[in-house]
């Protein structure tokens, strides 16, 4: 009995031990964990391109808002009607067909494990697609090498390794192991990611720093990542002669100041895509370092951390505002190391400061005197009925600057002003063309100075000339100095300043640069210009009015389904970042 | 040179001698012939000189209807001329700069239902030579070429007046301002010495005279204006006739001389016939005698173009195309429409910049249009409306046209393009040998192959003459 007991007793222990082991045995045993898409990139990859959340994408793109946004335009219905529609709507049928499922779900299970692109030298490719359903994914690959086979393609290849692979095309090559997609624009290239594969530990795309660096600043919840390799991209001719070229020129060098000497000191470029309700947000950043003694973009960086620029200033119609963080002090008196080769345009820029300021030096004695707060502000026009209306219709556009010593300096800038307006005039009067008259309105407690053309004269007040869109403004409210191209936006921000002065906003710190578009009022000058921008585009691509209207009334409609764009670029010495807000109108 | 261009070339030699010895035959209507037949050079030929060149179902039309309907057709717009004009005159209306107005002429030149107006316009605007940069007023130019097109056709007299009252006209030839003080002797210097009579029959002292008569216009505000007490009432002797005259005065003067007439009609012949040689003045003299009755300008253009010396050896290619010559042949030929606003530039950069002919006498051409530079920049373009790359894209496509017109095969569409581009005047075994170039020189497709066989085409010295 006990024997009996015993040997139950050990046939129990046997199957114990054995279950021990088998669990013990399948830890230990060298079964290979899937590596990434990433890890299977190799490791001079110049560009990769993943998109972790393909489903996120897919949502927000095909969701039920942007396809009802999409559809109600115009263009689209037109499209609808078009033999080439209708050509696509079968061949999305047939594809959903083959695939079982309608093209929405068939893509989400094709692409939910993730997509990776990645460019190599050689000019070699490389996709990585990991599908969800790995039957949906043999369909669609057989439907494809079908389509190959008709072409005289679609033969196995020698992939080197356990997994058969085809070629589409006699130069590409591609396989699939399991749910994963593997396809590259040669053999080679493929034996490259399939080497990758099989070698856990070798070094590949995500032993890169710069990539890993990248990754961090794209955030972990980051729908899509780009990678760019600068150091090899910085080869590429057309890349380094647009990075030259724009250190040569000063208005380039003092917009984008920060943004150029980041880039070509960087190595590597990263963006981060999100999706957030009716937003899309791209976090781009560059390694470059920009700070430091000597730097060419020190006049762009705040000096401590809590600076930098103010927020953009808000007026009615308002098109597109830019606030910069630029001492122009800092930046002319350096104007020798960054332009060596100084420009014709420089030289005369400078001679017509000094017939301006009276001979006073344009660094020290009119540049000191602003600080390093410059806001602009576009925006559209009204038009007075008594004066008219132009045929084209331009925005008005101003720039503010913070003065220093606003007591004794405004009667400066005032004299300026006023001396260029005489000259303008004079060089009219030569050609026998109408000159501008000045006069000193008031808004609110503030006394500024326009000079206007006179319509009077004018034979069709429905149709002035372009110069009617210019009525130039110098006004200095407070500590601000006001240059418009109107006197309307001159008014408007004088009002805007004023608020601003009673309850000053914070700078936002560590921010150089801050662009904002508002969409609304951009498709309305568009509207505006229809025709303008219509019979333009027929002679500079050589189209028939109808389709020059289909084209821009796209434009205009594709406007009017964002809100707005927000740009904004900051530095802390070491990376760069910018973030891109595209604000969608889906209502 | 193969034996059939020596033998052609020998031909209209002998023929040219003997047509300007005979001004009766020459000026007569000519008539197919066995010797002379109505065939795709002449065809051709006729729409490289009255317009800017045809496409394949014009050339073929032309051919099967014979001469007489075609120059018919080409003498009256064919097609809704006034609606067209009403749709440019707010296209050019809305042009904000000269250069604007530069893209929409060359546009109009390729779509207008009347190319023998445009082409006559073209003419006028490099004799009344007026260049934009000493108008600076796109309002006025567009005026002015306006006023040209008016009466391209129309009448010399007509237009002639026209000119004297046109503020782009005076300003251009820096005459804003005349005084019986100071009279300004540009206007007066360019009426006489380049507009009409030519410096052989007027003196300086006929310009002078002249330029009093036309004291008291101004050019205020973009507007011509007439002031009375600054017009010089006393007596002039202008080409040997005396009184009180004023500007009006002037141009019935000038037109009452044979010599106005001789050069009109002699730029004419230079401009449709041959630019080679100066003319005859037996030749010229029967038409200039016609056209002092009356400054009919088309009566002269259609007897021209109709005529016996029009179709023959000595006006065959007797011309070096102009840049818009050129250019717009390539654009008409493959029935396109190219961005014009790129096509002005690179027509400009060939040495005619519309609206800015270089002197008050226009653009010299012939071979002032050929140079090293030119003819490399003339390739240049060829392959930029052809090559399918930008700045013009793919809206040129040689293979879809010779496709469309029945071409199946390289070769075929190669033979197609020689007809459609040189009329059949490629020399024996160059057909071939440009196919077999483009060939070797690779690239799978017939559609790009044909690309730089049409290229090719168009490096050829026979594109390049008119």
């Amino acid at each position: 009995m006990f024997y009996k007991c015993e040997r139950h007793k050990n046939r129990r222990y046997a199957g114990f031990l054995s279950a021990v082991l088998s669990v013990l045995f399948a830890v230990q045993s060298p079964v290979r964990a899937i590596p990434s898409a990433a890890e299977c990139i190799p490791k001079n990859a110049v560009i990769s391109v993943e998109i972790a959340r393909p489903k996120a994408l897919l949502e927000f793109f095909t969701g039920e808002k942007v396809t009802k946004a999409l559809t109600a335009l115009p263009a689209y219905k037109n499209l609808t009607s078009t033999p080439k529609f209708s050509e696509l709507q079968g061949i999305i049928g047939f594809v959903e067909a083959t695939l079982q499922a309608d093209w929405r779900t068939g893509i989400a299970k094709l692409t939910g494990g993730g997509v990776t692109f990645a460019v190599c030298p050689d000019d070699i490719v490389v996709l990585i697609v990991d599908a969800e359903d790995e039957q949906m994914l043999g369909r669609i690959h057989e439907f494809f090498l079908d389509i190959a086979r008709g072409n005289g393609y679609g033969g196995e290849v020698e992939s080197g390794k356990d997994v058969t692979a085809w070629t589409f095309d006699g130069k590409s090559a591609h396989t699939i192991i399991g749910k994963r997609f593997v396809f590259a624009s040669s053999l080679d290239g493929l034996k490259a990611v399939l080497e990758l594969r099989d070698k856990s530990g070798s070094e590949n795309l995500t032993s890169k720093p710069g990539y890993q660096s990248a990754r961090r600043s794209a955030g972990a919840d980051a729908a899509a990542i780009v990678f760019a390799d600068m150091t090899l991209l910085k080869y590429v001719p057309e890349i380094s002669s647009l990075l030259q070229k724009s250190t040569g020129n000063p208005l380039a060098a003092l917009a984008f100041a920060g943004i150029i000497e980041a880039v070509q000191n960087s190595s590597r470029l990263g963006f981060g895509l999100h999706t957030a309700e009716d937003k899309l947000i791209l976090d781009a950043s560059v390694d470059g370092n920009v700070g430091g003694a000597g730097s060419s973009a020190a006049f762009a960086l705040p000096k401590k951390s809590d600076q930098g620029v103010m927020p953009n200033l808000s007026v009615p119609r308002r098109l597109a505002a830019m606030s910069l963080y630029r001492d122009l002090h800092e930046f002319y008196a350096a104007k020798d190391e960054l332009f060596p080769e100084r420009t014709s345009g420089l030289i005369f820029f400078e001679n017509m400061m000094g017939i301006f300021f009276s001979g006073r030096d344009l660094t020290n004695e009119v540049l000191a005197e602003t600080g390093p707060e410059i806001r602009l502000v576009a925006a559209e026009q009204q038009y007075d009925a008594s004066i008219g209306r132009p045929a084209v219709e331009l925005p008005a556009f101003a720039a503010v600057f913070r003065l220093r010593n606003p007591e004794s300096f405004k009667a400066v800038a005032e004299e300026a002003w006023q001396k260029a307006i005489g000259l303008v005039n004079f060089t009219r009067g030569q050609q026998a063309m109408p000159g501008l008259i000045i006069d000193r309105p008031t808004q609110g407690e503030t006394k500024f100075t326009v000079a206007y053309f006179s319509s009077a004269d004018a034979e069709n007040k429905a149709q002035l000339a372009q110069r009617f869109n210019f009525r130039p403004s110098i006004a200095m409210p407070g500590d601000y100095l006001v240059l418009s191209s109107t006197d309307g936006l001159a008014r408007d921000l004088v009002d805007a300043l004023n608020r601003e002065t009673k309850s000053p906003p914070a700078s936002l710190a560590g921010t150089h640069s801050e662009v904002e578009i508002d969409s609304s009022q951009l498709a309305s000058i568009l509207e505006a210009n229809r025709m303008t921008l219509v019979r333009g585009d027929m002679v500079k691509k050589g189209k028939t009015q109808a389709e020059s209207e289909a084209g821009i009334d796209m434009l205009i409609a594709l406007t009017k389904l964002t809100k707005g764009l927000k740009v904004s670029i900051g530095t802390d010495g070491r990376l760069t970042n910018a973030r891109i807000e595209l604000g969608l109108n889906l209502q | 040179m193969g034996a059939k261009d020596a033998s052609r070339e020998e031909a209209a030699h002998i023929a040219a001698l003997e047509d300007l010895q005979d001004p009766g035959w020459a000026w007569s209507e000519y008539k197919p012939s066995v010797s002379a037949p109505w065939d795709l050079a002449r065809v051709g030929h006729l729409y490289r000189r009255a317009g800017f060149g045809a496409n394949w179902a014009q050339l073929q039309e032309a051919l099967s209807q014979g001469p007489g309907p075609t120059i018919d057709k080409l003498l009256q717009p064919q097609g809704d001329l006034q609606a067209f004009e009403r749709e440019y005159a707010v296209y050019e209306g809305s042009a904000m700069s000269v250069n604007d107005l530069r893209a929409w002429w060359v546009r109009r030149m390729i779509q207008t239902p009347h190319p023998l107006l445009e082409k006559m316009t073209l003419f006028w605007h490099g004799h009344f030579a007026i260049n934009g940069e000493n108008v600076k007023n796109t309002g006025a130019m567009l005026q002015y070429v306006r006023a040209l097109r008016g009466e391209a056709l129309g009448s010399f007299r007509s237009m002639l007046n026209s000119v004297c009252r046109d503020p782009a006209v005076l300003l251009g030839v820096g005459s804003g301002a005349s005084r019986k003080s100071m009279p300004n002797d540009n206007f007066a210097g360019a009426m006489l010495e380049s507009f009409t009579v030519g410096p052989a029959v007027c003196s300086q002292t006929d310009v002078s005279e002249a330029a009093r008569a036309f004291t008291g216009w101004f050019v205020l505000r973009g507007k011509v204006r007439y002031i009375e007490r600054e017009h010089d009432g006393g007596v002039k002797r202008i080409l040997g006739q005396s009184g009180n005259f004023t500007g009006e005065d002037v141009v019935r003067i000038v037109l009452e001389q044979d010599a106005a007439a001789r050069a009109i009609v002699t730029k004419l012949y230079k401009y449709f016939i041959s630019e080679g040689q100066e003319p005859d003045a037996k030749l010229i003299a029967p038409l200039a005698e016609s056209f002092a009755g009356d400054y009919n300008i088309l009566k002269v253009v259609e007897t021209m173009l109709r005529s016996n010396i029009f179709f023959s050896q000595a006006a065959y290619r007797g011309r070096i195309k102009c840049p818009v010559d050129f250019a717009l042949g390539i654009v008409n030929a493959f029935e396109g429409m190219v961005s014009t606003t790129h096509l002005a530039e690179d027509i400009a950069a060939l040495g005619q910049d519309l609206y800015h002919p270089p002197t008050i006498r226009g653009w010299p051409g012939g071979r002032g249009w050929i140079s090293s530079a030119t003819m490399a920049g003339r390739s240049n373009l060829a392959w930029s409306l052809l090559g399918g790359s930008k700045p013009y894209g793919e809206r040129l496509d040689p293979w879809a046209v010779a496709q469309k017109h029945g071409a199946s095969s390289l070769e075929s569409a190669a033979e197609f393009l020689v007809g459609l581009l040189l009329g059949d005047d490629a020399a024996d075994g160059d057909c071939e040998t440009l196919i077999k170039t483009v060939q070797a020189a690779g690239g799978a497709k017939p559609q790009e192959q044909l690309r730089r066989f049409a290229y090719r085409i168009t490096s050829l010295a026979e594109y390049n003459l008119c």
